[in-house]
């Protein structure tokens, strides 16, 4: 029986190759989702281990539950701690450290760095078995005064730094020039994980930390023979509240773990496109081989003659599915190492520095690839084959073609109407609910949604296709008429052919749905939470806006009102807050924070104020008058004293004066500076550009550029998504190609008979053409209906978290109607100029 | 030949050979036949299985080439013509019934029999084709499709499509093969009188000495040659001739 349906496969070439591309298309994401998270990870781990190499114990803060991992919120201890760690038994050497941002500025005046990996300073330590950092050879010396320092080679090589050179580096405490005398590597790495790594002299360090007198880590030798675990035990005995002991070892696990969390959405990402690639080659596969069945029927009839059973027969047909699906997974694994290795090629492009090395293609990655391959194919494929074993021996006898026997309408009609209500209903519970895991409640009542729609979709086909199709007629002639009809005639192949592309283009609806209502989210935020003419933020995450830029913008007499915010997180008994540390005499009017001036002031004039956004005041169950209690990284509780209750805004959920922020946290730099003109705005914007140019990171904006900038920033994310969403689209074009091409095989002829009676072959290809077009726009269209539901329906679940207005981007969906009808048109083209070529005679030919 | 110097000729092959494949392979089809086919006639072409009577058809509706010689359809010769101007000659000067699979299953009846006119965008003369689906009978049935029609009706809704252009020309291969005695003998009654009463020139392939009976002349094929003819024919006449071809 195998051999019977390998000889099957032969025959078959076309249909098997274009089958397998969806199958492919889905392992390769699977497998480069596992390749890169392991290739990552193994990496990353040889890269801690060797700049950790030496040391055996750390010694570090406390880090309070709540904080995001910032250097400025690792915190930092006295520096009489180092005394404690040397005196203690069994440590040979110990050294310590003191880490911050710093942000240095290239030769063009452009900040480095910063968009993804940090930017960091440290203190240079002298000893080579405590520093991670190494001077080849040739590549300079350790900074020896206060004006000198070290950068990482990574760094170096590719913003063209040299050793002499003089550069500006941004710390807290505001603008430095510095002399670079080396140039260090990561043990054999260039970088560490791509940061931009500047080393200072300890009290240089400190004095632009502000970290005076005090350690942000001790690194520990062991003497020989004393195991880590034991010293951590012994110097755990001894430390300060506040103050830890970690080995090396765990400090290591730790920092991957960070790695893999801030990759983690590049995982879920490449998982989400390889399940939506496998979801909609699904459809392709059961769609082929439901045809394939339909136009084997007399020769797997004749096997039941000779004496298969029906068991067999669906074996027959399941295993020419799995045999495709072998071949394809092996090259979707293929591909997927492709994939993994261009995208950390391109990740090295964007600044993530990822260290090399061999990609790590586990065996576990390739028996996932496997399985998933031959599993949802064999899944796919296991209805057709069923309806294949239902074929009766008769139908190899007779002449017309006979069909096996096909489930009823309203079977169909209620097992579509029942799976579209529990996609529905899992949706539901997902989004309003807040069940545990709301992620996959979504994806999975989608996913049930999606098929639930493509089982209903044969009763669309008829009434779309005749309003669809009216054009066609009246301008096509027969070309326009025979493809009307020839998506209705059956309206179970039409509809299992555009349900991939109804699919792709839901999900593609889907995301510009969220995107234009997210854009017009911020848009009327920001519209009515500002107040000021300009607002000066950082370019990038890492470093922020110096305390010394504040001062000189208020100095200006060109600004009226300048103010300083901070935006941070706090702890709120088990869990976080977003806190917002302002100047209470400045801010009013600037930005709406949900404080009335009577708030501002009592905030003023109350040490210890806070005031509690609504629904926290509401959790925390506190009025004003009452004490919260609150996480500070430096300040682990800290009674504040609430002095208003105000209405929750998009920007934080905490208020507090910046002295109590600066008692609470060791950051010391802003995140955004608000500035109103007190006369002629382009006059006080072009001094206020000229107080912020030499700080390469920070810009000057006004509110309609802060509008443009984030709304570029969605539209960028959307365009990526959008791009591997297309990729499923290409895979549902694919679909239709194939569909058509069979369904030649089959009409050849009725073709033959058209050419007879006169059909030009640019009529036949025409016909072919619009049929496609026909079957793209049903798909389209019911793609996009679904996508707006499931876009409303999303964007209705986050109302609570700030997605306000509901946006459906019109000029987005008429292009894509357009790109279906291309896609239409393409499709045909193969099929349509095989059609063309078709044999008169051979198409009329009686057997 | 017993054309009269009055009649069009409406077809006609000039020493036509169609021979298939090469080499060893190679069947002669067709071995040097000139033939001519008068307008306003209805001409029935008998001939053993494999004697190349389809083929004759073929080539000379402009479906297949000739290995050599020439066919004319009315003056026009087809041999140098590429396949669009054959198609368009298919479409505007021939009709064609054939033994099965006339229909495209999509389209209704009525659909059916417009089709040449609407692949050529041409609108149709309604007089015309109330006055053929009358007399062939179809009129309850037009807005059936093929599926949903008996054999017989079928094979009328295909002589209707074949007569709705008015061809110069209409070649029938075995149309009433695959009907009862009386659908055929309905069928082949409306060619006749297609022929009687609007002057069309019909040829018809057949097996069947009582089809052939309804033509004005019968050409006998054998082996790719024509080999006897007879005019007037009746089915006792024609089975005489058959098995006097036979022995
Ligand atoms: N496409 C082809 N390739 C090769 N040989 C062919 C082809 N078509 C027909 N023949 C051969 O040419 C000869 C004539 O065939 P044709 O179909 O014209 O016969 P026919 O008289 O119509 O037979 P029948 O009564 O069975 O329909 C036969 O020997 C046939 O095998
Ligand atoms: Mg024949």
């Amino acid at each position: 029986m195998l051999r019977v349906a390998l000889t099957g496969l032969r025959a078959n070439k076309l249909r098997v190759a274009l089958t397998g591309v969806a199958i492919v298309v889905g392992v390769a994401f699977v497998t480069a989702s596992f390749v890169f998270t392991d290739t990552i990870e193994a990496r990353f781990e040889r890269l801690f281990s060797e700049a950790a190499r030496g040391v055996d114990v750390v010694v570090r803060p406390v880090r309070p539950e709540f904080t995001t991992g910032d250097p400025t919120e690792i915190g930092a201890f006295d520096a009489s701690v180092l005394e404690i760690v040397r005196a203690v038994s069994g440590v040979a050497k110990a050294e310590g450290g003191v880490s911050g941002f710093a942000q240095l500025v290239d030769h063009d005046g452009n900040p480095i760095g910063g968009q993804g990996p940090p930017t960091l300073g440290f203190a240079w330590i002298d000893d080579p078995d405590l520093n991670p950092m190494e001077i080849r050879p040739g590549n300079g010396r350790a900074p020896l005064a206060a004006d000198e320092i070290v950068v990482d080679s990574a760094t170096a090589s590719r913003h063209g730094l040299a050793l002499g050179d003089e550069v500006t580096v941004i710390t807290p405490q505001g603008l430095g020039r510095y002399r670079i005398v080396g140039i260090a590597d990561f043990g054999e790495e260039e970088s560490l994980a791509g940061a931009t790594v500047t080393g200072f002299r300890l009290d240089e360090a400190r004095r632009r930390f502000g970290l005076e007198g005090r350690f942000s880590e001790i690194s520990v030798v062991a003497e020989p023979g004393v195991p880590p675990a034991d010293l951590v035990a012994a110097l755990e005995a001894i430390l300060p509240d506040g103050v830890e002991a970690v080995t090396a070892e765990q400090a290591t696990a730790e920092q991957l773990a960070e790695i893999a969390d801030a990759l983690g959405f590049l995982n879920v990402a490449l998982l989400a496109f390889a399940g939506v690639a496998v979801f909609v080659g699904a459809f392709l596969i059961a769609n082929t081989f439901r045809i394939i069945v339909a136009q084997r029927t007399r020769e797997l009839a004749l096997y039941r003659t000779i004496g298969a059973t029906a068991a067999q027969v669906t074996r027959l047909v399941l295993v020419e599915a799995v045999a495709v699906a072998v071949v394809a997974a092996a090259v979707g694994i293929v591909g997927g190492v492709l994939l993994s290795e261009g995208l950390t090629t391109a990740m090295d492009a964007l600044g993530f520095a990822i260290p090399d090395g061999p990609l790590t293609l586990r065996a576990r990655t390739v028996v996932v690839g496997f399985a998933v391959g031959t599993i949802v194919t064999a899944a796919a494929a296991l209805l057709p084959a069923r309806r294949a074993g239902r074929i009766p021996p008769v139908a190899a006898l007779r002449l017309d073609a006979v069909r096996p026997p096909r489930r009823s309408l309203r079977d169909r009609a209620q097992g579509g109407g029942a799976l579209a209500a529990v996609g529905v209903a899992l949706l539901g519970i997902g989004l309003f609910a807040g069940p545990p895991n709301p992620l996959a409640f979504v994806g999975l009542g989608a996913a049930t949604l999606f098929v639930g729609i493509a089982v209903l979709g044969p009763f669309a086909v008829g009434p779309l296709t005749r309003a669809l199709g009216w054009p066609l007629v009246r301008w096509f002639g027969a070309a326009g008429l025979l493809a009307r009809e020839n998506t209705r005639r059956e309206p179970r192949r039409t509809a299992a052919t555009a349900s991939a592309l109804m699919v792709g283009v839901a999900l593609v609806v889907f995301v510009a749905i969220l995107a234009a209502s997210t854009k017009a989210t911020v848009r009327a935020s920001v519209l009515e939470t500002f107040g000021a003419d300009f607002t000066i933020t950082s370019a990038n995450f890492s470093a922020g806006i110096p305390r010394i830029v504040v001062e000189e913008l208020a100095a200006l007499p060109e600004l009226d009102v300048v103010s300083a915010v901070v935006f941070d997180v706090a702890g709120v008994g088990d869990d976080t807050a977003r806190l917002v540390a302002v100047d209470p005499k400045t801010i009013d009017g600037l930005v709406d924070l949900g404080t009335s001036g009577e708030v501002l002031a009592r905030l003023a004039t109350t040490p210890d104020g806070v005031a509690v956004a609504e629904p926290l005041a509401e959790r925390e169950g506190v009025g004003i008058g009452d004490t919260i209690t609150l996480a500070f990284p430096q300040l682990p509780d800290f009674p504040g004293r609430v002095v208003g209750i105000v209405e929750s805004s998009d920007l934080g959920e905490l208020v507090v004066t910046r002295a109590t922020y600066d008692r609470g946290y060791l950051n010391r730099f802003d995140s955004m500076v608000l500035a109103r003109a007190a006369g002629d705005l382009a006059e006080a914007r072009r001094a206020v550009e000229a107080v912020v140019d030499p700080y390469a990171n920070l810009r000057v904006q006004t509110k309609d550029e802060v509008v443009a900038d984030a709304e570029r920033q969605i539209d960028q994310l959307l365009a990526l998504v959008t791009g591997l969403l297309f990729l499923a689209v290409v895979v549902a074009i694919l679909g239709i190609t194939n569909t058509l091409a069979l369904s030649i095989i089959e009409r050849t002829r009725e073709i033959g008979l058209l050419r007879a009676v006169g059909m030009l072959r640019g009529q036949v290809r025409r016909m072919i053409r619009w049929e496609a077009v026909l079957i793209a726009l049903f798909g389209a269209l019911s793609g996009i209906a679904t996508g707006i539901l499931l876009g409303w329906a999303v964007v209705a679940a986050l109302r609570d978290q700030g997605l306000r207005s509901f946006a459906v981007p019109t000029g987005q969906l008429a292009v894509l109607v357009a790109v279906a009808v291309i896609a239409g048109i393409v499709s045909a083209v193969y099929p349509g100029r095989r059609a063309a070529r078709l044999d008169v005679l051979e198409a009329i030919a009686y057997e | 030949m017993t054309t009269t110097a009055t009649t069009r000729i409406a077809a006609r092959l000039v020493d036509a050979t169609k021979i298939y494949g090469e080499g060893t392979a190679a069947v002669t089809a067709l071995d040097g036949v000139d033939l001519a086919f008068e307008g306003a006639r209805f001409t029935a072409i008998m001939g053993p299985s494999g004697s190349g009577k389809s083929t004759l058809l073929h080539c000379v509706a402009g479906l297949d080439v000739l290995t050599s010689g020439e066919a004319y359809l009315g003056d026009t010769a087809l041999g140098s013509l590429s396949d669009r101007a054959l198609t368009l000659l298919r479409r505007e000067r021939v009709g064609f019934v054939f033994q099965a699979f006339n229909l495209i299953p999509t389209l209704t009846a009525a659909e059916n029999i417009l089709l040449p006119l609407l692949i050529a965008r041409r609108a149709p003369d309604r007089a015309w084709f109330d006055h053929i689906v009358d007399t062939l009978g179809l009129g309850h049935r037009l807005d059936h499709r093929p599926a949903e029609l008996s054999g017989g009706e079928r094979q009328r809704v295909a002589a209707a499509r074949a007569l709705v252009t008015r061809p110069e020309i209409v070649f029938a291969d075995e149309p009433s093969g695959n009907l009862d005695s009386r659908s055929g003998a309905e069928l082949l009654g409306f060619l006749r009188r297609a022929v009687d009463d609007f002057g069309q020139t019909i040829v018809m392939v057949t097996h069947d000495p009582a089809a052939a009976a309804y033509a004005d002349r019968v050409v006998f094929l054998d082996d790719g040659r024509v080999v006897d003819e007879l005019e007037g024919p009746t089915a006792e006449r024609i089975l005489d001739r058959m098995k006097s071809l036979g022995g």
